[in-house]
C-alpha cells in the first residue's frame, strides 16, 4: 500500500511540477534557514560544554557599584587562590590570569598576540589536552610558554613546534625568549582561552613571568580574570561568606568598598555575557527561524486546499472504488512527506551553499554537515516526518472531507472552501514579511546613523595601528620621534600617540573634582591617555581653549575635559571651565583646564556620553596606537610609505592597521550581524510570500478560467480582469499591513530604546516595505494574470 | 445589419490545413431571426463566434452596421460588440459566485454606467422576465431553465440589437425549452435581430429562416 501510496505521489508531483517546485523551494529555503539557525544556537550551546567540570566551575564576576569603575569579567588578584588556600573543603581548583597583548616574533615573523600570564593549574582543571608536551609540566617554569595548535602553525607551519622558541616583548621595552613546552589541541570555543570573543588568547605563560612583563596579581590590582572550581555539593551560596571575608580583610579599601562578587558557572556564562545579549540573540533568531519555517509550511497547506478541485475527480474515483477516508488521509500525508523530503534534501543543499555567507554574518564557525555528532543524522528523517504531517494534515483532511462522490456524478462544479481561513494564512505572512521588513529597514539606517556624521569627529582617512609598548619616559620619546617621522611623510596629514581610540575600549577611570571642594564630590570619569595631537588627527572641535596647550606640550599637568564633563564639574559654560584646577583622586597633583572639546562618541551609542578627561601620555606613561590622518587621496600609496617608513624606525614590529570605519565595525559587530540576518531574513520571507502568492494566482487563475472568460465576452477590459485577481489579495494585504504595522513599529521602538542615541521612529521604513512589498506583488499577479486577461474567451468557456 | 463576405477560417495541423469555415457569404438584416443549423463540427459555433467578433478568421471581409471588423482594432472590436451584441450560452456561463442581480449586472459594469442608471435597467429585467424573487440567489440555487433565464437576462441588459445565442436550449428539458423559444420569439417580434444555433428543427422553426452548414460551407439557403 506505502508503495502505491509513494508512486501516486511522485506521479502527481511530476504532473503537477510547478506546485512541487515552489513548494519545495519555499520549504527547503525555509528548512535551510532553520538548519543554519540550529546549528547555530547548537554550536552556542556548545560553548564550555567540553570543558571538564563546567556545572561546578565558576567565573568569579565583580560587579561595581559605579560600571566605570572596573571590569566586569575581573576581580581582586589573589581572591581564587586565597579561597583555595583557605577553604579547601570548598574549593577544589582555581585558576588566575592576567590578559595581555604583545608583540611576539619568530626571526622575523612578527604578531601582535593574546596571552595570558596564569597560574599553572590551567591545563589540568579544565581537562585540555596538549598535542605536544607533557600537561603535568609544560606551565611550571618560567619563560616557557604554551600555545594553541592555530598559532603554532601560524609560526611553525606543518613542523612540531615543542622545543622551538618564540620571542616576546614585555612592556618596558625588553624582549625575552620563551620555549614551547606544549601545543594545546583545539578545545572548542570556551571562556577560559576566549573570554572575550574580540581576544581569543593563543598564547599561555606561567604567572612566574609576571615579574618580566611588569605585572601583578595583587590585592590592589582588580583586573585579573579568577576562576574557582567548587568541590561537588558546594553550592555557589557557600562561598557567599568566605569571599566577602577574604575582600574586606585584603582588599584595597576602594575595591572593599565599591566591588561585589557573585559567581556565574561556566555552563551559563556565555549566554549570560554581554547582559544576555547573546541568549536575546538566540532568542530571536530562533522565532525568526520558526516564523519563516512556518511561512513555508503555509505555502504548503494553502497550495494543497486550494488545489482541491482539480483533485476532486480522483478523489471521487478512489472513494467509489471503496478508499476509506483515513486511506485517503494517508495517501495526501504521504505526499506531503515526499514533498517535504525533497525539500529536506534540498536545504541541506543550502546549508552547505550559504554556511560561509551565515558564519560571515553571525560571526562564529558553523559546524560542517559531517562534523555533527551522528545522532544527528537521526533527526534529519524525524524532521521530515514531523514537519511533513505538520503542514500536510489540514490538506489531508480537507481533501478528503470532500463531497466529491457528487462530483463524480457532475453534481458539483466547484468547492466550498475555507477561504478565511487561507487568506488568513496568507495575512499572516504579509504581516510577517512586513514586520521582518521594516525591522531590516529600521536596524539599517540606525547602523547607518552609528557610521554617519553624529560621531562629533571624523572618522574619514583615519587609521590606527599597535605600536610595542616601551611604557616609560623614554618610550614615550621613542614613539614621538616615531610621531614626528611619520608626520613627516607628505600624504600624512598629523599622527597621534595615545592609549585609546574611539572604540569605546580605554584603560580606566578616575574620579575627577574640583580643587578646593570635597572628594566626595567627585564624578566618575572615562581616562583617554592621548598626546596634543589627538584631537586634530581626530578632528574633534574644541567648545573653548586648546588641547592641552598651543604647540608642543611641556607641562604635563594640563589636562582636557569634554563638554559633558564640564557640565558635570558645575560649569553651564564650557569657558567658564578654562583654567580651572582640578584633582584626581588618589593623585596629589593639581590639574589645570586647558581646553574643553564638544562632546563626541567614544563609544557605542548604545551608551549615554561619558565625562572624559584627557591625560597626556607623558604624565600617564601607557599607550597603545598612533592613529594617523591622511590626506585625501592616493591612500593606498600613502598606505605603502608607512609601512616602509614604519619597518625602518620600528623593525620586527608588524604594521597591522585598520581604518577607522573597521574599528567601528567591531564596536557595533552584534548591530551590523542583526542588520545582515534581517536582510537575510527580509529576502527569504519576501522570496516565500511571492512563491505563496505565485502558487495561489495560478491556482486562482486555474479555477477562474471559465469567469474570466464569460467576463470577457460580457466586455471586460485586461485591465480588469488583471484587477479581479489583485483584488482577490489587495484586501487581505491592507489587512495585514495595519495589523503589522503597531507590531513592528513595537518591536523596533523597543530595540531603539537600547539606544541613548538613536533615530526617531517615522513613518517612511513602513510605507517603504509595504510599497515595495506590494508592488512586487502586485507586479507578480499581472505578470501571471496579463496572459489570462489577453487570452480568447472561446477557449475558455467552449463547453 | 451585418454582412459575411467570403469568408474563411482554417487550422494547419502539421502540413495539413483544415477549414472549418469556407467561403462564408451571408446577409442578415435588422430584425431578422436565424437558425443555424448542421451536425456536430460543421463549424456553427465557429461562425457564430465570428458574427460575435469573439472569434478572428482568415480570410474574407465582415461588416457590421456599416463597419468593416476585419479593419477594426482589437479595442474598436470590444467596444462595437460590447454596444451591439448580447451572447447567450448553452451551459449558461453565470458566475458562480455572484448572485442573479450581480450576474446581469455585470456587462452594465463592463460598460460604465451609472450605479442608479444600473439599478433601473436589472429591476427593469428582472421584473420582465419574472424573476425579481430570485435575484438574491447564486446560480447553483436555480434550475436549469431560470438559469439560462438569468443568462438571456443578462445578454439584454445592455440593450443589444443582436442577440447570439449557441444552443441555448441544449442543456434543458423540451418544456423549459419551449419556453426559452417563445421569450426569443416575442423578443424577435419586439425588433432584436436574433441568431441561434441548434440541433432542433423545431427550435430552428421559431425563425424567419434556417441556414445549414455542412463541413465548414452553407449548404442551402
Amino acid at each position: 500500500m506505502l508503495r502505491n501510496y509513494l508512486k501516486i505521489a511522485w506521479r502527481n508531483l511530476k504532473k503537477h511540477k510547478l506546485y512541487a517546485l515552489i513548494n519545495m523551494i519555499g520549504l527547503g529555503a525555509g528548512l535551510g534557514f532553520a538548519l543554519l539557525i540550529g546549528a547555530y544556537v547548537w554550536t552556542e550551546l556548545q560553548v564550555n560544554q567540553q570543558l571538564k567540570n563546567p556545572k561546578q566551575q565558576y567565573l568569579i564576576r565583580s560587579v561595581w557599584k559605579n560600571a566605570n569603575q572596573g571590569f566586569e569579567l575581573a576581580t581582586a588578584g589573589p581572591l581564587a587562590k586565597e579561597l583555595y588556600v583557605n577553604y579547601p573543603n570548598l574549593v577544589a581548583s582555581y585558576y588566575r590570569y592576567d590578559g595581555v597583548t604583545s608583540n611576539v616574533c619568530m626571526g622575523d615573523k612578527c604578531f601582535r598576540e593574546s596571552l595570558q600570564i596564569g597560574d599553572s593549574t590551567f591545563i589540568n582543571m579544565y581537562g585540555f589536552k596538549l598535542s605536544e608536551g607533557d600537561a603535568a609540566t609544560a606551565l611550571n617554569q618560567p619563560y616557557t610558554a604554551v600555545i594553541t595548535a592555530s598559532t603554532a602553525e601560524k609560526y611553525f607551519g606543518k613542523n612540531p613546534a615543542l622545543g622551538k622558541i618564540l620571542s616576546v616583548e614585555n612592556f618596558s621595552g625588553g624582549k625575552h625568549d620563551f620555549l614551547i613546552t606544549g601545543v594545546l589541541e583545539d578545545a572548542g570555543y570556551n571562556s577560559v582561552s576566549r573570554l572575550i570573543d574580540d581576544y581569543p588568547t593563543s598564547i599561555f605563560v606561567s604567572d612566574k613571568n609576571l615579574q618580566f612583563f611588569g605585572r601583578n596579581m595583587d590585592w590592589s590590582n582588580p583586573f585579573i580574570v579568577n576562576y574557582i572550581e567548587l568541590k561537588p555539593g558546594v553550592s555557589p551560596k557557600d562561598l557567599d561568606g568566605p569571599i566577602r571575608q577574604q575582600i574586606s580583610q585584603n582588599a584595597h579599601p576602594f575595591i572593599a568598598a565599591n566591588m561585589k562578587t557573585e559567581l556565574m558557572p561556566l555552563s551559563e556564562l556565555h549566554l549570560q555575557a554581554n547582559k544576555g545579549l547573546i541568549r536575546k540573540m538566540l532568542y530571536a533568531l530562533s522565532a525568526i527561524a520558526v516564523f519563516i519555517l512556518f511561512m513555508a509550511a503555509i505555502n504548503f497547506v494553502n497550495m494543497s486546499v486550494s488545489r482541491a478541485s482539480t483533485r476532486m475527480r480522483e478523489i471521487g474515483v478512489r472513494k467509489v472504488a471503496g478508499g476509506r477516508r483515513w486511506q485517503l488521509i494517508m495517501q495526501f500525508m504521504t505526499e506531503s512527506v515526499v514533498i517535504t523530503t525533497f525539500s529536506m534534501i534540498m536545504a541541506l543543499v543550502v546549508y552547505m551553499l550559504v554556511k560561509d555567507l551565515a558564519e560571515s554574518i553571525l560571526g562564529r564557525d558553523l559546524p560542517a554537515l559531517t562534523s555533527f555528532p551522528l545522532h544527528f543524522a537521526a533527526y534529519i528523517p524525524l524532521g521530515i516526518l514531523v514537519i511533513g504531517l505538520l503542514a500536510g494534515i489540514y490538506p489531508a483532511l480537507v481533501l478528503s472531507s470532500l463531497p466529491s462522490v457528487e462530483a463524480l456524478k457532475g453534481k458539483l462544479q466547484s468547492v466550498k472552501e475555507n477561504k478565511w481561513l487561507r487568506r488568513g494564512l496568507v495575512g499572516f505572512q504579509f504581516a510577517t514579511a512586513v514586520i521582518v521588513f521594516v525591522g531590516a529597514l529600521v536596524i539599517a539606517s540606525q547602523v547607518r546613523f552609528f557610521f554617519g556624521n553624529n560621531l562629533g569627529y571624523d572618522k574619514e582617512y583615519v587609521i590606527s595601528a599597535q605600536v610595542p609598548r616601551d611604557w616609560t619616559t623614554a618610550g614615550v620619546n621613542k614613539m614621538e620621534h616615531v610621531r614626528r617621522q611619520l608626520t613627516a611623510l607628505p600624504q600624512v596629514q598629523s599622527v597621534s600617540l595615545s592609549y585609546e581610540v574611539p572604540d569605546g575600549n580605554n584603560s580606566g577611570s578616575i574620579s575627577v573634582y574640583r580643587a578646593g571642594s570635597d572628594s566626595t564630590q567627585a564624578i566618575t570619569s572615562v581616562v583617554l591617555n592621548t598626546d596634543e595631537y589627538f584631537a586634530p588627527t581626530y578632528s574633534i572641535p574644541m567648545a573653548a581653549g586648546n588641547f592641552y596647550q598651543e604647540g608642543a606640550v611641556t607641562d604635563s599637568t594640563r589636562m582636557v575635559i569634554n563638554a559633558t564633563q564640564a557640565r558635570a564639574l558645575g560649569w553651564t559654560n564650557a569657558e567658564e571651565a578654562i583654567g580651572a584646577r582640578l584633582r584626581i583622586a588618589g593623585d596629589p597633583v593639581i590639574y589645570t583646564v586647558a581646553g574643553v572639546t564638544r562632546d563626541f562618541h567614544f563609544g557605542s551609542m548604545q551608551q549615554a556620553i561619558q565625562p572624559i578627561s584627557f591625560i597626556h601620555v607623558s604624565r600617564g606613561l601607557i599607550f597603545r596606537f598612533l592613529s594617523i590622518r591622511l590626506k585625501p587621496g592616493q591612500t593606498s600609496q600613502a598606505i605603502a610609505d608607512l609601512q616602509r617608513q614604519w619597518t625602518a624606525l620600528m623593525p620586527g614590529t608588524a604594521f597591522e592597521y585598520k581604518f577607522m570605519d573597521d574599528t567601528l565595525r567591531k564596536l557595533y559587530k552584534t548591530e551590523l550581524q542583526l542588520k545582515q540576518a534581517s536582510q537575510l531574513a527580509t529576502g527569504l520571507s519576501i522570496l516565500i510570500v511571492l512563491l505563496g502568492v505565485l502558487g495561489l494566482v495560478s491556482l486562482s487563475i486555474q479555477r477562474r478560467t471559465r469567469e474570466v472568460g464569460i467576463r470577457k465576452v460580457l466586455g471586460a477590459s485586461v485591465s480588469s480582469i488583471v484587477l479581479l485577481f489583485i483584488k482577490e489579495f489587495a484586501g487581505i494585504m491592507w489587512i495585514a499591513v495595519l495589523l503589522a504595522c503597531p507590531v513592528a513599529w513595537w518591536l523596533m521602538n523597543g530595540w531603539l530604546n537600547d539606544y541613548t542615541y538613536r533615530i526617531a521612529l517615522s513613518a517612511k521604513p513602513f510605507l517603504m516595505a509595504f510599497a515595495a512589498l506590494g508592488g512586487i506583488t502586485m507586479l507578480l499577479i499581472v505578470v501571471q494574470t496579463i496572459r489570462t486577461g489577453l487570452s480568447n474567451p472561446v477557449k475558455a468557456i467552449r463547453t | 445589419m451585418l454582412e459575411l463576405k467570403h469568408i474563411y477560417k482554417w487550422v494547419n495541423t502539421g502540413n495539413n490545413r483544415t477549414f472549418l469555415l469556407k467561403d462564408i457569404n451571408l446577409t442578415i438584416n435588422e430584425g431578422e431571426f436565424v437558425s443555424i443549423m448542421g451536425p456536430s463540427g460543421s463549424g456553427k459555433s465557429t461562425l457564430l463566434n465570428i458574427i460575435g467578433m469573439l472569434d478572428g478568421f482568415n480570410e474574407g471581409e465582415y461588416n457590421f452596421m456599416h463597419e468593416s471588423v476585419h479593419q477594426l482594432k482589437e479595442k474598436q472590436r470590444s467596444s462595437l460588440y460590447k454596444q451591439y451584441i448580447g451572447f447567450v450560452f448553452q451551459a449558461y456561463h453565470l458566475i458562480d459566485e455572484l448572485t442573479v442581480y450581480e450576474n446581469i449586472e455585470t456587462p452594465l459594469l463592463y460598460q460604465d454606467i451609472k450605479s442608479s442608471e444600473r439599478k433601473a435597467m436589472v429591476a427593469d429585467i428582472l421584473d420582465r422576465f419574472q424573476i425579481v424573487g430570485k435575484k438574491d440567489l447564486f446560480p447553483t440555487q436555480l434550475s436549469g431553465g431560470q438559469q439560462q433565464l438569468v443568462g438571456i437576462a443578462r445578454a439584454l441588459i445592455a440593450r443589444p440589437k443582436l442577440l447570439l445565442a449557441d444552443e441555448p436550449t441544449g442543456n434543458l428539458n423540451s418544456k423549459q425549452g419551449e419556453e426559452i423559444m417563445e421569450l426569443f420569439s416575442t423578443l424577435n417580434k419586439e425588433g432584436m435581430t436574433i441568431i441561434q444555433v441548434t440541433h432542433s428543427e423545431k427550435n430552428a422553426d421559431y425563425g424567419s429562416r434556417v441556414i445549414h452548414l455542412l463541413d465548414g460551407m452553407i449548404e442551402k439557403k
